[in-house]
């Protein structure tokens, strides 16, 4: 009895968990050819302090000399970024093409919720005005993060030239902006945590009961956030100088793949949230935008909100 | 087929500098940008201490055109690398795939943040017209077009740093070591290692 219970309130997570990991298996198994053991090495070292990336004091004068002018072990983070980097802008449409083709799979099984409106002036005020201030502050930020961000990646299409150049540097300006948004999502999210299946902080942004598997997109949200976060600022400040670059290089390489695969991922939330809240059931726009929904449409679609407003007291 | 090289001979080089500045001075290179540095190990250790002068090594494979995702990398016929700074986007991944940290990188973009690469020319300079004002702005003196070798090499005063055609220097790193004799070893160093597949 106890363990159904458990597996019906964790199914989400636990499904979500099982798919990233069988695709990060065949990911770092299959189709990956850096040196893992080096990396999580590196990492450790780095954790300590120590970004140079030496593992173990040189044997040879060259490898001293190497070293000291272009930081050690180059074979075993480059090969990926050289390899991937033409590679991946012919490849990773196939990985947006695999994530849009389960929402396609969920909506020809579950179909679409349409919600009947016979009232139109029944009309209750859902969101307040900082919440709609950050929605829609996260809604523009990540679309331009999306778009200048990927404008990197495919840049062989866009040729470059001073537009992609501009977006790009609107990327990293925009990704600290971000911070502040991804903050109070991550702080929610930790509240969430610990009160983890009974109450829920989200609703200070989104109102609502929001069931486990609900929280679950936000929690991953912020987890991936922290990882685009992290590995984005840390590339904008930790800029090598000519003397410095064997200091920094190797870590930058890295930080650089935990961004591109944070961003592909966080790519799958997002598209999850776009699904659930305009794919799946009609969405109303409108309300986003003035805070007000028609009653009937969240009696039908959202009668969580509905309750949760009526508990607050403001229906 | 030609293929221009850099040769810095550990040797020779008596950690001056004078190669850093006199590239920066020719080209006009802003401060926090440098096509060329010098590399010291074991400072201060009596005949221990060694010096590399190094640039961007114009490689016959170059990493950095593999990865560039505008594509904006040109190898000439004689091997010298270049590329065009109206199509790169300052994405930085030239300074992740170089294995010698050739690419540079000025602040000179919106806020502050970085705008697009600089790099050694083998002072060959770029894509623009050759000789033209907007040339020089862009890469700086294109020597190689007047018959001149790079700035660096030209001034090194103990010739350590030597560039140009590659048989042309393997000659004269040939005519060096066996002038050295028994006093050095014939193989540069490190060949043990490289032999030993390390
Ligand atoms: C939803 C959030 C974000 C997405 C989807 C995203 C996406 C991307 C993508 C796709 C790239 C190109 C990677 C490649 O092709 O190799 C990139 C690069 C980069 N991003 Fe982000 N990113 C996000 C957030 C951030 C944040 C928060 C920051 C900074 C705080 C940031 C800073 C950077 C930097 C510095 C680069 C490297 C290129 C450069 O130096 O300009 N990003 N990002
Ligand atoms: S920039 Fe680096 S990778 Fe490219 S040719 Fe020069 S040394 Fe080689
Ligand atoms: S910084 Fe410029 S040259 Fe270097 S990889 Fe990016 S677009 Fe290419």
């Amino acid at each position: 009895m106890e363990s159904k219970t458990f597996w019906e309130c964790n199914k989400a997570y636990i499904l979500t968990a099982l798919g990233l990991g069988v695709v990060g298996f065949v990911f770092v198994g299959f189709l990956m050819i850096m040196d893992w053991g080096y990396l999580i090495q590196f990492t450790l070292h780095a954790m300590m302090g120590d970004t140079s990336g030496v593992m173990s004091a040189p044997t040879s004068e060259l490898e001293q000399m190497v070293n000291a002018a272009f930081g050690p072990a180059y074979n075993t983070v480059a090969p990926e970024i050289i390899r991937a980097s033409n590679e991946r802008q012919e490849y990773i449409w196939y990985v947006f093409f695999a994530e849009i083709m389960i929402f396609v799979f969920l909506y020809v099984k579950n179909g679409r919720i349409t919600p009947t409106i016979t009232r139109p002036d029944d009309m209750v005020q859902v969101l307040t005005p900082f919440q709609r201030t950050v929605i829609w502050l996260n809604i523009g930020m990540i679309m331009m993060l999306v778009v200048t961000g990927f404008n990197i990646t495919w840049s062989l299409r866009s040729e470059g030239g001073d537009i992609p150049r501009l977006l790009r540097e609107f990327h990293e300006l925009t990704g600290l902006a971000w911070i502040s948004i991804w903050l109070i999502f991550t702080v929610i999210a930790a509240k969430d945590l610990k009160g983890w299946r009974k109450n829920t902080t989200f609703r200070h942004i989104l109102p609502g009961s929001f069931k486990p598997s609900k929280r679950g997109i936000w929690f991953f949200y912020a987890a991936m956030g922290a990882g685009l976060c992290f590995s984005g600022a840390m590339i904008i400040t930790l800029h090598p100088s000519s003397l410095t670059h064997a200091d920094v290089i190797q870590f930058r390489r890295v930080l650089l793949y935990l961004h591109f695969g944070a961003s592909v991922l966080i790519m799958f939330f997002i598209l999850d949230f776009v699904y659930a809240s305009a794919v799946s059931v009609k969405g109303y726009l409108k309300g986003l935008w003035s805070g007000e929904y028609p009653r009937e449409y969240l009696e039908q679609v959202a009668p969580d909100v509905l309750e949760d407003l009526k508990k607050a007291g403001r229906v | 087929m030609s293929r221009m090289k850099f040769y810095c001979d550990d040797y020779r080089c008596i950690d001056c500098n004078g190669c850093v500045v006199a590239c920066k001075e020719a080209h006009e290179i802003p401060v926090g940008v440098n096509r060329r540095r010098v590399i010291t190990i074991n400072e201060g250790i009596e005949g221990k201490q060694k010096s590399l002068s190094v640039a961007c090594m114009h490689c016959s494979d170059a990493p950095c055109q593999k990865v560039c995702p505008t594509d904006c990398f040109y190898i000439r016929t004689d091997g010298i690398v270049l590329h065009d700074k109206d199509k790169c986007i300052g994405c930085g991944y030239c300074l992740y795939a170089c294995p010698f940290g050739a690419p540079q990188f000025g602040h000179e973009g919106i806020f502050g943040v970085k705008g697009v690469m600089d790099k050694c020319t083998f002072c060959a300079g770029g894509p623009d017209e050759t000789l033209s004002e907007s040339e020089f702005e862009h890469y700086g003196q294109n020597r190689i077009a007047e018959g001149k070798i790079p700035m660096c090499a030209s001034m090194c005063s103990t010739k350590a740093l030597v560039a140009g055609d590659a048989a042309e220097v393997d000659k004269i790193y040939e005519y060096r070591t066996a002038k050295r004799g028994a006093n050095t070893s014939l193989k540069p160093y490190g060949w043990e290692a490289y032999n030993n597949g390390k």
